[in-house]
């Protein structure tokens, strides 16, 4: 019998004593035009769906920019900031015990950070350097792009702009703080001077010049229409019926005169006053277009009214152009009080800053003076971009910066504090152990915390109970959320281990139970906790318990799908597990507790990631059920009077929030997974 | 095999003692398959039983009968006097007893080798932390890797796991340990690590039941060899009758095929 290595021709056995060198790989083409080339357009295919990809992306994005940049209204979001984030809560010192446990969720953040991951200094430094930032940019673009001066009108004489007719107010009130500057002329011609120039009008007016306004852009565009027809009448290429019906709308569209003209914009004085709160005149002036400018500094913060007429002539208009008074936003609401009935608190806040006033409205003849409201800053066309950065972008970092400052710095206190105990405490075998134990007693203690800072634990004090039906906003989104993870957590196990017990009442039970609910939808299950809960639980009935049975509901239905990612895992550990851990004489619970269900939980950490994201997202369905979460509140906004109607601006905001969260907690479980078990367990 | 060539085996190769595990007529059926045929096997302490056979025949159920992770159907196992029954803590007290080394390890991945060691003697004997520690670090001396003590078993070579998971087994301290097929997972150049430390725990005093296919550690280690084939004890004897004079046809086809 012959070999098979005999029969190949020219094989010499032979032995190799000569290592070949230890080579580098060999070099690939490399920078960004290769990765461009072979990434992108490695092939015709690739080529077609770079171009076509790029094409969609750039026309969402280019669009969605010119929308949020030229006529968004943002101010919907940055005004209701606290009712996105905690609701109708309205005692003061429950918003600052939540204020508080935000920064306490900093903090164990911060620490969870240095006991688990590593941030560089540079990380540290460059988000100080955004929070610095969002204090720097206010102020640089206050310097930098002036406000567009408010318009305002003065005189006797009716405006009339198609069926509205309006006159101006003799006053208008409004806020300054001290130390400010109020500079006051008559518009010149370049405002005046034609139709053309007053339908340019781009920045806060008052209805009278809102008037103004959209009597000579109607008077323009009727003009223009009249043109069109004509040109159309006049060539031949229409049918007898169009002829006549163009015909018609000629006859009907009537062209007034000049807007400039009827009303006489500046052709008489302005006489000017300004009065304090109590209507005390501080300063007066007469201005025409030809005058100096009225400099009026702002002795203190507070109220103050302008008064503005025409004497001598009752059919002119005179244009006032304004630095330093803005339009304001109005709230009331009722404030809890400690002892007492809750008072009705008059909140005004200046759009184009933060600038905030509580109460003292002036009044005349018993009526409130009027103010310059949010709805009346119509812009008519494009919104240019510095008007952007100072009317949308400057009031946003005004109310979020001091937030973020103090987040940044508590989770920064967090991360170094917990680095420090390690350095202290820790052995060098273990150089994290005092910082992970730390770590696990914040994330037990957050619960008891949270719950005794958002709900209270006495009648009055400073740990008075808050009142559940004001919750709302984020904090409910992220107390349904926690709650529903939390609570559901232990449920879920017990009903995975259940379904897989040798106890028939014990596993029919479960598996009934996780089968029933995952067979009915959360909505229904919401409506059930709502209409059902009363029934079984009658301390939650009334309607402030209303969070309550939702997050009795979520927890619910949360732990059905919790059992069945759980069992998934149970599933997956090789037999080979419990027979060794019953060979060595374990008991059965000690089985569960020790070898299964630790190698279980981590196995489907990703499938329990993502419940606890759509879980996240899922609450926003208590909207539904009459509870104000998250997703409730745009609601809440739309129904304003200053943002009637706006719901894209609040739902991109919303959107935002539950991304960013859900990425976090996506980032998150993926260093939990990459950690692993075996070979590269680390955590 | 008649009745009369089970009795004269019967007294062990360690004769005088009394046996440490007795095994009567056991039966046992994987649904209508029967696994187990009329099994009686009686081991004195501190002998070293190498079970053969070709694979199916049933040794593997065997000695998983013996700890219990089998229940037997009928027939009689009596471990150190204690009969197996369906009494719960007849079964700890007996899994007390009886360490088992398993062909895929099954060491705990979630746990360090140290964690893995010292979880059942803490759990089930009370023992402290220290003391269950000391212990473990003396067993992971005497399995020569007392250097990866910190580390998980999935950074393990096969053979340095199967060590750690014998080492676990002696950690409860037990009379008798049983080996199911210790060295089919690893690679050839790590088998010799693992038999090494077994021969060694032989040459100890242990009582050990050894399944395996390793006929150099039965020649040179076992007192007797056990042969099944087709759930029963075809032939046994000691290795030197075994591997030289074995008689059943079915004993010498086998050997035939593997030596």
């Amino acid at each position: 019998m012959t070999t098979i290595q005999d029969s190949r021709p020219g094989v010499v056995n032979q032995a190799y004593y000569d290592e070949p060198a230890v080579k580098p790989p060999p070099l690939l083409a490399v920078g960004p035009l290769a990765w461009v080339r072979e990434n992108l357009f490695g092939s015709v295919m690739d080529a077609i769906l770079t171009i076509v990809g790029a094409i969609i992306i750039v026309g969402v994005v280019s669009s969605f920019l010119a929308w949020g940049i030229s006529q968004a209204n943002w101010l919907a979001v940055t005004f209701n900031l606290r009712l996105f984030m905690i609701g109708r809560i309205n005692d003061p010192l429950i918003e600052s015990r939540i204020q508080l446990l935000a920064l306490f969720v900093m903090f164990i953040i911060g620490v969870n950070l240095a006991a688990w991951a590593r941030v560089s200094l540079r990380i540290w430094i460059t988000l100080a350097v955004v929070v610095v930032l969002m204090f720097v940019l206010p102020v640089v673009i206050d310097a930098l792009v002036p406000l567009p001066p408010t318009y305002l009108a003065a005189g006797q004489a009716e405006i009339v702009s198609g069926s509205v007719t309006e006159t101006p107010l003799p006053q208008i009130g409004f806020i300054a703080a001290e130390g400010e500057t109020i500079t006051i002329q008559a518009t010149d011609s370049t405002i005046t001077e034609t139709d053309g120039r007053l339908a340019r009008i781009r920045s806060y007016t008052d209805r009278a010049t809102n008037a103004v306004r959209n009597a000579a852009i109607t008077r323009l565009d009727n003009q223009a229409r009249i043109g069109e027809l004509e040109t159309l009448l006049a060539g031949d290429a229409i049918t007898t019926r169009q002829r006549q019906a163009y015909t018609d709308e000629l006859e009907s569209i009537e062209v007034p005169p000049a807007v400039t003209e009827t009303l006489a914009i500046n052709q008489s004085a302005i006489e000017v006053r300004i009065l304090d709160a109590n209507l005390e005149p501080l300063l007066a002036d007469t201005l025409t277009p030809d005058s100096e400018p009225l400099v009026f500094t702002v002795p203190d913060s507070g109220w103050y009214v302008l008064e503005k007429s025409i004497t001598g002539s009752d059919d002119t208009i005179g244009l006032l152009s304004i630095d330093g008074i803005y339009p304001i936003f109005e709230r009331n609401f009722l404030r809890s009080v400690e002892d007492g009935p809750p008072q009705r608190v008059f909140e005004y806040n200046r759009a184009t800053d933060n600038f905030l006033v509580e109460g003292g409205q002036p009044r005349i003849d018993g009526t409130d003076v009027a103010t310059i409201s949010i709805i009346d800053h119509q812009y008519r066309g494009v919104r240019p971009f510095s008007d952007y950065l100072t009317l949308m972008l400057v009031p946003f970092l005004n109310q979020i910066k001091v937030a973020a400052a103090l987040f940044l710095a508590l989770a920064a206190a967090g991360y170094y504090a917990a680095r420090l105990v390690d350095q202290r405490l820790s052995t060098r075998e273990k150089p994290h152990q005092a910082s992970r134990r730390g770590a696990t007693w914040l994330w037990i203690a957050l619960p008891v915390v949270a719950f005794i800072l958002i709900a209270g634990v006495m009648p009055s004090g400073p740990l008075r109970f808050s009142d559940p039906q004001l919750w709302g906003g984020f904090l409910l989104t992220m107390m349904l959320t926690a709650v529903g993870i939390v609570a559901a957590f232990p449920i879920g196990v017990a009903l995975a281990l259940g379904r897989r017990s040798s106890l028939p009442i014990v596993s029919t039970f479960s598996t009934l139970y996780i089968e029933v609910v995952r067979g009915v939808p959360l909505v229904t299950v919401l409506f059930m906790s709502m209409l059902l809960v009363p029934f079984v639980l009658p301390s939650l009935a009334g309607p402030d318990t209303a969070p309550f049975r939702a997050m009795v509901a979520v927890t619910l239905f949360s732990a059905a799908y919790l059992a069945e990612n759980v069992r998934g895992g149970l599933q997956s550990l090789p037999p080979g597990q419990e027979e060794a851990a019953k060979a060595l004489g374990l008991a059965g619970w000690q089985i569960t507790l020790y070898i299964t269900l630790p190698q279980a939980l981590r196995a489907v950490i990703p499938a329990l990631v993502g419940q606890f994201i759509s879980l996240y997202k899922d609450t926003s369905l208590v909207a539904i059920v009459g509870l104000i979460d998250l997703t409730g509140i745009t609601k809440t906004v739309a129904a304003q009077t200053e943002f009637q109607g706006i719901l894209r601006e609040t739902y991109v905001f919303i959107s935002i929030i539950y991304f960013i969260f859900s990425y976090v907690i996506s980032i998150v479980s993926r260093r939990i997974e990459a950690s692993g078990s075996g070979a590269a367990r680390r955590i | 095999m008649s009745v009369q060539e089970i009795e004269q085996a019967k007294p062990g190769a360690i004769a005088g003692d009394e046996p440490i595990i007795i095994c009567n007529n056991l039966n046992k059926w994987f649904g209508e398959f029967h696994v187990l045929r009329d099994v009686s096997v009686d081991v004195a302490p501190r002998e070293v039983v190498v079970v053969i056979g070709p694979s199916g025949s049933g040794k593997s159920t065997f000695i998983r009968c013996i700890n219990r992770l089998e229940e037997h159907q009928e027939g009689q196992i009596i471990v150190d006097g204690i009969e197996l029954s369906h009494d719960v803590r007849n079964i700890a007290t007996i899994r007390r007893e009886i360490g088992m080394v398993f062909q895929q390890f099954n060491l705990f991945p979630h746990l360090t080798v140290l964690q893995n060691i010292t979880l059942a003697p803490m759990k089930v004997r009370r023992r402290s932390r220290a003391e269950a520690e000391a212990k473990a670090m003396q067993l992971l001396e005497r399995v020569g890797i007392p250097e990866q003590a910190n580390k998980y078993p999935g950074q393990l070579s096969g053979g340095q796991q199967q060590r750690v998971a014998i080492a676990r087994a002696l950690a409860m301290e037990p009379k008798i340990m049983l080996f199911d097929e210790p060295t089919s997972a690893l690679d050839p150049e790590m088998i010799k690590e693992v038999l090494d430390v077994m021969k060694e725990l032989a040459l100890s005093g242990m009582t050990m039941i050894v399944v395996t296919h390793e006929m150099g550690f039965a020649r040179e280690v076992a007192d007797r060899v056990l042969f099944f084939d087709q759930g029963r004890i075809v032939e046994q004897g000691t290795p030197e009758y075994f591997f030289t004079s074995a008689q059943h046809p079915r004993t010498k086809l086998f050997l035939s095929q593997i030596l």
